[in-house]
């Protein structure tokens, strides 16, 4: 990055924020891989929002427009159920959710709602697909860290078959 | 609805009718802005503070103006006002074509003689002999061009170097479930106009450029300038083509020693042109960005005439491209709440 080659008396010109938000991201299992220079350009795409605890982030059932990174606090993934609401898991800071937006705009499969006050990076599809079109690199290495990411939610997630689908030609015929 | 948003809303609504003078120069500072945005981000990208990026493009922007100012400038100077020059006898020219024109569709279809006006010479009586403004009009319309040159570049500079703050601030005022979506409406709609403004003006730099070496190479006079209003007429859709083309058919026109053939060629220049702009240019340049139906931009093109002249339609496109993805969007998202809204409701009668 440039603020390693700058002299220190131009220091001044250095943004720190955008400085500390690409090594912030290499940390995160989805953006592992991506060089500094592409990381830097990904850094540029992320909206930054504080939230206050108990605040929902998005509801189960949504449509998934944006993936969220915790910089600060914690965030909880619940899933309705007939007993009532369900922790699924507790995110704090470098953990990103919401990753299935990145892919297509499929209802959430569970909310997001913040535990203690938070501050979290927001990626839109739309910028991330901008980014795509002109860097084929971070589309590749990106999309191998989600499939990883879907791979281990599938094998943590088996699908139990319980009962065979009915076939066409068993229906009964007049 | 809340007292307080009623009075916010009636508040912002009476600033924006005193400050309706400013809608013009934040326009045009936004297309700029859009413009350059792409060099911003790429300074951001190298964790540049966005202060000495925005200020070193502008120095830059200000070398780069002064120098082809110098290096086109006069060209273009000479060619307006040997064009100025030749004015008087060109409106003569078009007149005596015009006037006997006019006598040969009256004799021919006498019907024509109420939807005409009264007697000859309308160039000369309708565009050069028109009584002359006040003095004072010229100061005025200098110093409106005075106050544009200065507000532009200073909203276009504060706008590219606040707008993270400023949508920062936007956000964090916004109900946090209904931030995903709302933004969502605003992310797609930045990348759409930016998309389309820097891909307008790509193409109109191109389709300029070609317009004036075509010109120069068929011989036609001034292709300088005529290649520059080509360019700036090509942000105009369907209109700006056909009025560059007929603004140099015109030259040649009245040019001796050209002739019907020259306009012949002039013509199959232009449509090279607008063949070339379709097929290569605009998938380049613009692409995708817009996906209006084709009656639909036609349709948005005649509005925007018809409510604000040129600068409408030169608007039309984006601000139709616009509505119609945030009608579509906020559907979707009516959509979104009438499930959760159900959904609380089949848990209710679940519970």
């Amino acid at each position: 990055m440039l603020e390693r080659r700058l002299p220190r008396w131009l220091a001044w010109a250095i943004d720190r924020e955008q400085a500390r938000r690409a090594p912030f991201l290499a940390h995160s299992p989805l953006f592992a891989g991506l060089p500094r220079r592409l990381l830097g350009r990904l850094g540029t795409r992320f909206l930054e929002k504080a939230y206050d605890a108990g605040e929902i982030v998005f509801h189960e059932g949504d449509p998934g427009r944006a993936l969220f990174v915790v910089v600060e606090g914690t965030v909880e993934i619940t899933q309705a159920t007939p007993r009532g609401e369900h922790v699924v898991r507790t995110l704090s800071a470098g953990d990103a959710f919401g990753e299935l937006a990145l892919i297509d705009e499929s209802r959430r499969s569970g909310s997001a709602r913040v535990a203690e006050p938070a501050r979290l990076l927001i990626l839109y599809k739309t910028d991330f697909d901008a980014l795509m079109d002109g860097e084929a690199r971070i589309a590749v290495v990106v999309m191998r860290n989600l499939s990883r990411v879907i791979a281990a939610y599938a094998r943590r997630n088996p699908v139990v078959v319980t009962e065979p689908a009915p076939r066409p030609e068993a229906d009964e015929r007049p | 609805m809340k007292p307080s948003w009623l009075v916010t809303i009636v508040g912002v609504a009476a600033l924006a009718w005193l400050a309706r003078g400013l809608a013009l120069p934040v326009f045009l500072a936004l297309t700029f802005a859009y413009l350059l945005s792409p060099l911003v981000a790429w300074a951001d990208a190298l964790a540049i503070r966005r202060s000495v990026a925005v200020g070193a493009l502008f120095t830059v922007m200000i070398a780069v103006l002064l120098v082809g100012g110098l290096l086109v400038g006069p060209r273009m100077l000479t060619e307006a006002s040997a064009l100025l020059e030749r004015l008087p006898t060109l409106a003569i020219q078009i007149d005596t074509s015009l006037d006997s024109a006019a006598r040969e569709l009256v004799e021919a279809a006498p019907v024509f003689r109420r939807v005409l006006p009264e007697g000859g010479g309308w160039v000369h009586r309708f565009v050069l002999a028109r009584p002359p403004g006040d003095p004072s009009d010229f100061f005025e319309h200098a110093g409106h061009l005075f106050l544009f040159a200065i507000l532009v570049p200073f909203f276009a500079f504060f706008l590219l170097r606040d707008m993270p703050q400023i949508v920062t601030a936007a956000m964090n005022r916004l109900p946090p479930e209904h931030v995903e979506t709302s933004v969502a409406v605003w992310r797609e709609l930045n990348g759409v106009i930016g998309r389309y403004i820097r891909g307008v003006v790509m193409d109109g730099l191109v389709v300029g450029a070609l317009a004036a070496l075509g010109l120069w190479a068929i011989r036609v006079p001034y292709p300088l300038l005529l290649g520059v209003f080509a360019g700036i007429a090509n942000v105009v859709p369907f209109v700006g083509p056909l009025l560059s083309a007929a603004a140099a058919a015109l030259v040649v026109l009245l040019t001796p020693g050209q002739g019907l053939a020259g306009v012949v060629r002039v013509l199959v220049l232009f449509l090279a042109i607008k063949v070339l702009d379709d097929t290569l240019i605009q998938p380049l340049t613009i692409g995708r960005s817009v996906h209006l139906h084709p009656a639909l931009l036609l349709g948005s093109v005649v509005v925007g005439n018809h409510a604000l002249g040129v600068l409408g339609m030169i608007i039309a496109v984006p601000v139709a491209t616009v509505l119609q993805e945030t009608v579509r969007l906020l559907l979707e998202h009516r959509r979104v709440l009438a499930r959760r809204h159900l959904r609380s409701g089949a848990g209710r009668l679940d519970g």
